[in-house]
């Protein structure tokens, strides 16, 4: 039909462009709903969530509880959903969609599939159409036939997924996010929002996490905390430590930290009813003999800045230097957040100078070089005036060049492949800069161009 | 009422813990004062550059700012020992402006970039936040803070906190100001720096790092002078100023004489 006739026969039609963007966010924000019933839960295109609720259910009280909980939770939300339990993702996904029963025992599920029309097997339709014509129209068609045509007709896809819609081979879901290997929750009759109750709830957490931590010896260094609001948002906060972490003080400190530097507070609506908190990642924690010297405690200490640092302003603003076993300037000293593991890294910075002789490279480097316009009295000579952010400036002194070449041995188009001449100069004022040409006058090119790249003191 | 040894031993030793005026001891260094390299102003600071302060360092026009960073890593220098870490606290703007800290350089300067933390903040309020979490951090030797123009956070409350917390920790505070005229706030010293010419006996080379470095406030313990100008020079190797000469200081200490003036080949001074 198309959209006049449809407005000719009701003119009260609203129309709304098909958005298959919005269609995949509003999926996924369902699936993070969804989390509050078990960590595990994959997507399935278009319109479908497979969740893995092996040893779940009880949780809830069970399957038919869980199910109904879900299904009227959603259809509260103004969904229109169908759902069922099944022994695989597909054959759950085939039964709630074209099915009757809602929950198949196991070992009923070959026998659940059989009336289902072919469209159950999510197959697309030009082939069920060609199925159609050549009679079959139900599983119950095709689960009895030998196999060795169907799969030299249709492929082996076609009776694979019979098979997983039947149950008849094991299928596991693709989770959209991997399983933390620790996991805490609480789940509230009466839903939470106050502050206080919050910040108590992490801590019971932090305390359960800690003790199922503790018996394997490890500790956490991505942790998340979710918040699912009884209205069906959810909002995720994530913590990186700089070292593996256990005391729940320590992680409810960090948390605390987090909420407070959120630029979105956390907004309770009408409440939180479950708050989970799970280690993503863990190590394991080495013991140390509470060492009495003093130097131990100052690690921990500059550790614990580093982490607060960390969660405060995200772990790309914290930063350690690098070095890097290369002569071009750009590359020698990457940052790298920092770990307390790498505080040991680049013992081994080479001295870039002599006694009484002043320092080779600037104190500060601009990230890219700045183009600078330049006087020079001979095309491969120094400056004698540069033009530098608008501002003129006379060279007094220079001493260059310094003659840096590309590292050849990098792919091209990975490096610069010119030739640089550095040259430290000073100015009228005494400041001093680090510049340099790109090129080599006559060999790579004919106008080289000049460029700033760092300020000495 | 007997005293055992045990317990008069330890009496003593915090007691020895204590230092002269109130500096701790850590790691069994105490870390009171550190020497400037240059005697005149370590007399007039009296007795060197105190940890556990805040020192302020002002770039006198945005152009000599690069000049103020070399003067301020040259703090750094003086107040933290090699094998310690230090961290350094600059606002974005300050990294476009200026640039990033560059490790060979900082090799180069007589630094160990291994122990440098940076911190790049977005913004004031975080700077401030972060200084402060950086200051109760006594594994630190020194902090330093670069917030960029003269932000309104940094008054007179936000900067006594901070030097309470450096006074605490014993970590130094080192500000990095690119300009405004900001409270003086709790400092111990504070810096006006401009860039000076470097020593050279030809036109294709470039000296040591130089700077005019003006003495304009100094109130630390015992402090001797109300202030001064010297042109100063960075050597990197001894981790130490000295003074390049004194023909521009405008107070020689109260007692004892000026030292003499070296001969300064190419030296030019700013109009």
């Amino acid at each position: 039909m198309t959209l006049p006739t449809a407005r000719a026969l009701y003119p009260a039609f609203t129309v709304a462009e098909h958005d298959p963007m919005a269609d995949q966010a509003c999926l996924e924000r369902i699936a993070d709903w969804c989390e509050r019933y078990t960590p595990c839960v994959g997507l399935v295109a278009p319109d479908g969530l497979a969740l893995d609720i092996t040893g779940a259910a009880h949780l809830l009280g069970g399957e038919e509880k869980l199910l109904a909980d879900c299904l009227k939770r959603l259809s509260s939300q103004g969904f229109k959903v169908r759902g069922a339990i099944s022994g695989t993702a597909e054959s759950a996904r085939a039964i709630a969609l074209f099915g009757q029963g809602r929950i198949i025992a196991p070992g009923e599920e070959a026998k659940a599939a059989l009336p289902l029309p072919l469209a159950a097997l999510g197959i697309d339709n030009k082939l069920i159409m060609a199925l159609a014509r050549l009679g079959f129209k139900h599983i119950s068609d095709i689960a009895g036939q030998a196999r060795a045509p169907f799969v030299a007709r249709f492929g082996a896809d076609f009776m694979d997924r019979l098979d997983r819609v039947q149950a008849l081979v094991q299928s596991s879901i693709s989770p959209r996010r991997s399983m933390a290997p620790y996991v805490t929750e609480r789940r509230f009759a009466e839903p939470i929002g106050h502050e206080d109750d919050v910040h108590r709830t992490i801590l019971t957490l932090a305390a359960d996490l800690a003790r199922l931590m503790e018996k394997r010896g490890e500790g956490a260094r991505h942790l998340e905390l979710g918040f699912f609001r009884t209205d069906g948002v959810m909002r995720r906060l994530e913590i990186e430590t700089a070292r593996p972490l256990r005391e729940p003080k320590a992680i409810m400190r960090l948390f605390r930290e987090r909420l407070d530097a959120l630029k979105d507070p956390l907004d309770p609506g009408f409440g939180f009813d479950v708050i989970r908190l799970s280690a993503a990642i863990t190590e394991e924690i080495s013991i140390h003999e509470p060492d009495f010297a003093s130097k131990n405690d100052l690690a921990e200490d500059f550790a614990s800045l580093i982490e607060h640092l960390g969660v405060r302003l995200t772990p790309a603003r914290v930063l350690q230097l690098q070095s890097e076993d290369t002569h071009w300037p750009d590359r020698a000293a990457p940052f790298i957040p920092a770990r307390n593991g790498n505080t040991a890294l680049a013992a081994d910075w080479e001295v870039w100078h002599e006694p009484d002789y002043a320092p080779l490279r600037p104190i500060r480097l601009l990230e890219p070089p700045e183009p600078i316009d330049v006087i020079a009295e001979v095309p491969d000579g120094a400056p004698i005036r540069l033009r530098w952010r608008r501002v003129f400036h006379v060279v007094i002194k220079a001493e260059g060049p310094e003659r840096i070449a590309p590292e050849w041995w990098r792919l091209i188009g990975q490096a610069p492949s010119l030739t640089r001449d550095y040259f430290r100069i000073e100015n009228e004022y005494g400041i001093r800069f680090w510049i340099f040409r790109e090129g080599i006058f006559g060999r790579e090119c004919v106008h080289p161009q000049w460029f700033m790249h760092g300020l000495f003191g | 009422m007997s005293v055992t040894r045990e317990a008069f031993m330890a009496l003593k030793q915090a007691i020895e813990g204590i230092g002269r005026d109130g500096a701790r001891r850590f790691g069994g260094v105490e870390r009171d004062r550190v020497s400037v390299g240059i005697p005149e102003i370590d007399q007039i600071l009296g007795g060197g550059l105190m940890h556990g302060a805040t020192h302020d360092i002002m770039a006198l026009t945005p152009r000599d700012l690069s000049a103020a960073s070399g003067f301020a890593l040259g703090l750094v220098g003086l107040l933290s020992p090699r094998e310690m870490p230090w961290v350094w606290i600059r606002q974005d703007a300050a990294g476009r402006e200026l640039g990033e800290p560059y490790g060979p350089g900082l090799a180069g300067y007589g630094l160990n970039p291994a122990k440098l933390l940076l911190v790049k903040v977005p913004n004031a309020k975080e700077a401030l936040r972060a200084a402060e979490e950086s200051l109760r951090c006594q594994a630190l030797s020194v902090v330093l803070l670069e917030p960029w123009g003269d932000p309104k956070q940094l008054d007179l409350t936000a900067t006594r906190r901070l030097s309470l917390a450096a006074e605490e920790s014993g970590v130094a505070l080192i500000t990095l100001r690119s300009g405004g005229h900001s409270p003086l706030g709790s400092s111990r010293t504070r810096w006006e720096i401009s860039a000076a010419p470097s020593r050279s006996e030809t036109e294709f080379e470039v000296g040591l790092p130089a700077f005019l470095g003006r003495l304009v406030v100094n109130r630390q313990a015992g402090a001797g002078g109300p202030g001064g100008e010297w042109i100063m020079e960075w050597s990197h190797d001894k981790c130490l100023f000295r003074q390049a000469n004194s023909i521009l200081g405008v107070s020689a200490p109260r007692n004892g004489s000026a030292p003499e003036t070296p001969s300064l080949p190419h030296l030019r001074y700013a109009s």
